[in-house]
């Protein structure tokens, strides 16, 4: 892999690029895209995107600190979950030096540490080369009144080793509905706060994420529409899947089309998170990988996913929380440049969503927000390996199958392998704590008991 | 020739048993189960009369070849002085290490009577036959293989595993979880393991010669043996170096004399004679022996219930990820043991086991582990902690060689109730604190649990002693004892083994 395009050429078009984008900023549209020279994957530079209201050129990626890498990468034991620092400076140093610019974290991430974790490493590398992004997660009602809010918001500072932050996001808005939101952020006068810091320059801009309850969405951008107040941009999930199939896999959840429309009509920059669904489109079920390496043998399954959330002109940058330097290069790859889906393939895309569908997967992203699990068990791991043996078809209820013996094995001993004993679903009691965190409403309790069926009755059948 | 088969056969027989010891996928077990069943002191403890006809057959045509290559702890004691023999200078190896002595009646015949005591202490219950078992050779060895050979084993085929897992083969992946250490089993087999050694090193066979209760019950027979080695007087210069090889100091070379009782038919000496002066020949045959009989004894318990409150609710979430931390749940230490379904209730296992852990090594689910008990001082109970006894599972019934646990098959077994599950309402976080759970309802095999209201109007569990079968599902799934939040360190669920098992 190349490290550095510093050729003429390249030198070049970057030079290009960043007219063009100062142009098209300067027409007013919301982000103005920069998607100059179509050269093959991996061999241009990063595709950027103008943020008209700041002037901010932003990396098409952007890097999202939730999966930072820990030592247990290395070590192999899962209880090491300490962050490798070493790992995590050598991740934004590439990153840094391959183009993207867009830093994305929060209090919570990482069991809290993800902020320190960036600041550690960021604060290596000149402040204007970067953006950074956190939010103001204050969860837990102890944290809902105007003190802890702005605390929280001021030790973000200080763990990100800055005075200003880019882009400051409400985290979550629409989890919990209404009463949450104005719990959060209108009742004890928070919200009046961040705009203040805004305008004075602490905050450059302030948007949302959004997850859950779709009325507290249209609130925000109804009182937008009212002048009372301005986003910078918004926050939202946004994938193949989610595009017009959302409800399919959650009920809580709103389409991305209409998600996108709304703020697109706005002219608000969309920020795009879960691009993969929680890494479930980086391994789809056989048939639709066969369909999509088809047609472009070379390009990882992934890839279709971050050319459908980067395609749009209208988003800002795409979200990858990417724990691998292997996923880094991969996803530098193929922004550098974007090529865009065109009408034909994004069709296509559209029937591989609904046979994706068809399978009975649990729509978990891994984003931890249920960790810790009070009694211990590991609920993002167990939907991961479960997702994982639906999608190599390894999940067979049918002891007549001829394939049952290999794919009780297979799920058995994996399972074993990726959640230890006493950790595995059957531990669930079923207490509930997990359900109100889960921004996919997913009905943890429900789906940990019918995987752990699934597992005693493979358990108890001997082959 | 024969001294090179002697030796083919016994590193067969010897890798064979200490695989049977290691290997967890099953496979050893399937060719070679047949290999502990032959062994002296199970077989006599399971009046396994096949195996006690055959051995006593074989003894009576070869001589103690049992002893050199059958018996595991025989094997060993030949590679320790193989060991002595090639860490010597040349001129001590050509001298020899041994001299004849007299046969140690006294002390063989002491070891012997001792023996005989203590199984007959172990079949009318007063004892465990374990104590019994601490002398008898095969158990010796299983020990010493149970505590050595299968951590090492674990630690060399862990990294094969991952590496068979990463391409889908999962062949090697069914060991069971490693257990805690266990500081008497531990001492139990570095004591045996110190005193075998240290007498093979020092004299040669002098364990099975004068402590062996296999070799003296052995030595009765080959006395008879049809074929024995024996001195031509006419070619024989009495230069005495067959004596001072023998490892069982059983040649008088003086008066062309060998000890039949104590000759376990190594071929040494034929092979060292330089002048060919001995050979494995025919002679006159001898007569067999019986084995003891049995009874059953009865053992009293206690039931008492441990307390231990549960403390707290899970903290406020403020932050993302992470692992709740988990406890290692203990047993209650009052609890009646509960054994498996072969067994037919403590008192016939505990007659007859002599705790050679090969049901230990063999249980998939790692919940059979030896007792720490005087009574049952090393022999196999179940520990619920880790795991449950699956109803499905019936591997150490076909292990036992000795005959305590019989073999079942599934259906059978969940028709044998070997214990059943016990409510503490004080700790369960359902019935004292109303909160949401009713694991061991859920996971309960059997059926035999039903979550129903309380007094206190929180949901309970009650148990069907009737449908109980005592698996210990419930105790393994309890929440209480495992969740790093809950003070209690004991399930709030547990079984209570059953003195004789129940048939329904």
């Amino acid at each position: 892999m190349k490290k550095f395009d510093t050729g003429r050429r390249g030198f070049l078009r970057n030079l290009g690029i960043l007219g063009a984008a100062g142009v098209l900023g300067a027409c007013g549209a919301g982000v103005a895209s920069s998607d100059g020279a179509k050269s093959g994957r991996g061999q241009g530079a990063m595709t950027k995107r103008l943020n008209g209201a700041t002037g901010d050129s932003v990396s098409i990626l952007g890097y999202g600190c939730m999966r930072l890498p820990t030592k247990a990468l290395v070590s192999g034991n899962e209880a090491d979950d300490e962050i490798d620092q070493n790992a995590v400076n050598e991740s934004v140093d590439y990153a840094i030096a391959h183009g993207v610019n867009y830093f994305d974290t929060s209090p919570a991430y990482c069991k809290g540490h993800s902020e320190e974790a960036m600041g550690v490493a960021l604060s290596r590398h000149p402040r204007d080369k970067y953006y950074i992004a956190t939010k103001l997660s204050n969860f837990a009602p102890s944290t809902w009144s105007r003190e802890a809010s702005i605390g929280m918001f001021e030790n973000s500072l200080r763990m990100l080793r800055t005075d200003y932050v880019d882009y400051l996001l409400l985290h979550g808005i629409g989890m919990g509905g209404m009463e949450a939101f104005n719990g959060r952020y209108v009742d004890n006068g928070v919200l009046d706060y961040l705009c203040e810091k805004r305008r004075q320059g602490i905050i450059r801009n302030l948007g949302f994420s959004y997850h859950g309850d779709v009325a507290v969405f249209d609130h925000l951008l109804a009182m937008m529409d009212r002048g009372e107040i301005r986003w910078d941009f918004a926050q939202i999930q946004m994938n193949y899947i989610d595009w017009r199939h959302a409800k399919e896999i959650n009920e809580r959840n709103t389409d991305a089309e209409y998600l996108y429309g709304e703020l697109s009509k706005r002219g608000i920059p969309v920020v795009i998170m879960e691009p993969l669904l929680g890494g479930r489109l980086a391994s789809v079920p056989g048939p639709v990988a066969a369909k999509m390496k088809e047609r472009r043998p070379d390009d990882s399954l992934a890839s279709w996913a971050f050319r459908f959330a980067g395609t749009p002109e209208g988003v800002l940058t795409v979200l990858s929380g990417m724990t691998y330097m292997e996923h880094l290069k991969e996803n530098i790859a193929t922004y550098s440049a974007l090529e865009p889906l065109d009408a034909e393939e994004d069709a296509f895309l559209q029937r591989m969503a609904l046979e994706i569908l068809q399978n009975d997967t649990v729509p978990c992203t891994d984003c931890k927000y249920c960790m810790p699990c009070p009694y211990g068990v590991n609920i993002p791991g167990i939907f991961a390996h479960y997702n994982r043996c639906i999608n190599e078809g390894t999940v067979v209820r049918d002891g007549a199958d001829p394939d049952f013996a290999r794919s009780r094995r297979a799920f058995l001993f994996g399972y074993d392998r990726a959640v230890p004993r006493l950790r595995q679903a059957d531990r669930c009691v079923g207490c509930g704590a997990c359900l109100s965190h889960c921004p996919q409403g997913i009905a943890i309790p429900g789906r940990l008991h019918a995987i752990a069926a699934y597992a005693e009755s493979l358990r108890a059948s001997k082959i | 020739m024969l001294r090179i088969v002697r030796m083919l056969l016994a590193t067969v027989a010897i890798l064979a048993i200490t695989l049977l010891f290691v290997d967890f996928t099953g496979i050893a077990a399937r060719w070679l189960s047949f290999l502990p069943k032959i062994q002296l002191v199970p077989a006599l403890l399971a009046l396994n009369l096949g195996a006690l006809c055959l051995l006593a057959v074989l003894t009576l045509v070869f001589g103690r070849v049992y002893c050199s290559v059958i018996c595991p702890l025989g094997i060993y004691q030949d590679i320790v002085m193989r060991l002595r023999i090639w860490l010597s200078p040349k001129r001590k190896r050509r001298a020899g290490f041994f001299r004849h002595s007299p046969e140690a009646k006294k002390l063989r015949y002491g070891f012997f009577a001792m023996f005989l005591v203590l199984v007959a202490l172990g079949l009318a219950g007063v004892i465990a036959s374990s104590f019994a078992g601490l002398l008898d050779p095969y158990s010796a060895y299983g020990r010493m293989a149970s505590r050595f050979a299968l951590p090492l084993w674990r630690t060399a085929v862990v990294p094969v595993a991952d590496m068979a897992a990463e391409s889908g083969v999962y062949v090697l992946d069914s060991y069971p979880a490693a257990q805690p250490l266990n500081v008497a089993m531990l001492a139990v087999a570095v004591l045996t393991f110190v005193v075998v050694t240290a007498m093979a090193w020092r004299g040669g066979r002098d364990y099975c010669n004068k402590v062996c209760p296999a070799g003296t019950m052995l030595g009765l027979l080959s006395r008879f043996s049809l074929l024995k080695p024996a001195i031509d007087t006419y070619k024989c210069n009495r230069c005495g170096t067959c004596g001072r090889k023998c490892k069982a100091s059983c040649i008088d070379t003086n008066n062309h004399s060998i000890d039949y009782s104590r000759c376990v038919v190594c071929m040494d000496c034929i092979g060292n004679c330089t002048r060919g002066a001995i050979s494995y020949a025919r002679r006159r045959g001898g007569t067999a022996k019986a084995a003891p009989d049995a009874t059953r004894r009865s053992f009293m318990v206690g039931l008492a219930v441990a307390g231990g409150a549960i403390a707290a609710r899970a903290a406020d979430k403020a932050t993302d990820g992470g692992l709740a931390p988990l406890k290692d749940k203990q047993r209650h230490p009052d609890a009646a043991p509960a054994v498996p379904a072969g067994a037919i209730g403590i008192g016939h296992l505990s007659s007859r086991c002599t705790a050679c852990q090969l049901c230990v090594s063999a249980c998939p689910e790692g919940v059979l582990r030896p007792s720490l008990s005087a009574s049952r001082f090393m022999q196999p109970e179940l520990v619920f902690t880790g795991g449950f006894c699956r109803p499905d599972c019936t591997e150490c019934s076909h292990v036992c060689p000795a005959g305590a646990i019989k073999p079942v098959d599934a259906a059978e077994k969940t028709a044998i109730r070997i214990g059943r599950a016990v409510v503490d309402t004080s700790t369960c976080i359902s019935a004292a604190y109303g909160q949401h759970c009713g694991n061991c309802a859920r996971h309960c095999p059997a059926g035999a649990i039903q979550m129903v209201k309380g007094t206190n109007g929180n949901m309970r569990p009650s148990v069907d002693e009737s449908v109980c079968i005592g698996c210990g599902s419930c105790e393994y799934h309890c929440p209480v004892g495992t969740a790093g939040h809950i003070s209690s360190d004991k399930a709030a669920i547990y079984v209570e083994g059953y003195k004789v098992h129940l048939k329904s």
